[in-house]
């Protein structure tokens, strides 16, 4: 799954660290995520979508 | 049994003596069946079970009695990646262990060899924490570069 997430969260000013601490998981996932290495489970990416207040799709799209 | 708060990382000072009882008494029933096992050097192979059975049994006592009230624990440790290294390493890890068995089973089958069951043992053991751990960190490795 492509996603743009590190854009996201640049946008905020935010670190992986920040993220990872928002999330409640470890920095190493955030950056898996960021680089496509890793598809978040369902509650991980509606958590995600919450966090950045828009729709899972609007971070995560198919390849 | 008195409440802990559960940020305080500390337990009541009774769960730690109960801890270490428990560590105690497993460390001396195991020592005691190695040292029955080998009558003839009892006390040397009480020792060695001693040696070999206090950290487990400690280690036991503590998660009985101790961590939970001193581990918080991994409300979301199942959504990450770790999780998903560690299962990819035990998985191959297994498939390792699993071809080099039959290999050697074929070895020992086809040149009649005959070796003691304790050394095999011990080497798959070894093998199989090796081989798990540095998946691990291969996994990791491939994965954060």
């Amino acid at each position: 799954m492509k996603n743009n997430l590190a854009e996201r969260r640049t946008g905020r000013n935010w670190t992986q660290a920040d993220l990872a601490a928002a999330l409640g998981v470890s920095r190493q996932t955030v950056i898996s995520i960021e680089r496509e290495k890793f598809d978040p489970s369902l509650p991980l990416a509606f958590l995600i979508a919450r966090t950045f207040d828009c729709a899972i799709e609007e971070i995560f799209t198919a390849d | 049994m008195s409440k802990v708060p559960f940020t305080s990382r500390r337990a009541p000072v009774h769960h730690y003596v109960l801890a270490v009882i428990l560590g105690a008494i497993l460390t001396i029933a195991v020592s005691v069946l190695v040292g029955v096992s080998n009558p003839g050097d009892f006390w040397l192979a009480a020792g060695i079970g001693a040696l070999c059975s206090a950290y487990p049994a400690m280690s036991l006592g503590a998660r009985v009695f101790v961590s939970n009230n001193t581990v918080t624990r991994d409300a979301r440790g199942e959504q990450s990646v770790e999780l998903q290294w560690m299962r990819q390493a035990g998985a191959g890890a297994f498939l390792d262990v699993l071809v080099a068995t039959i290999v050697a089973v074929l070895v020992l089958v086809i040149g009649r060899f005959t070796v003691d069951a304790l050394p095999v043992l011990l080497g798959l053991v070894v093998l199989s924490a090796l081989d798990a751990g540095v998946r691990y960190l291969v996994i990791r490795y491939r994965a954060l570069k």
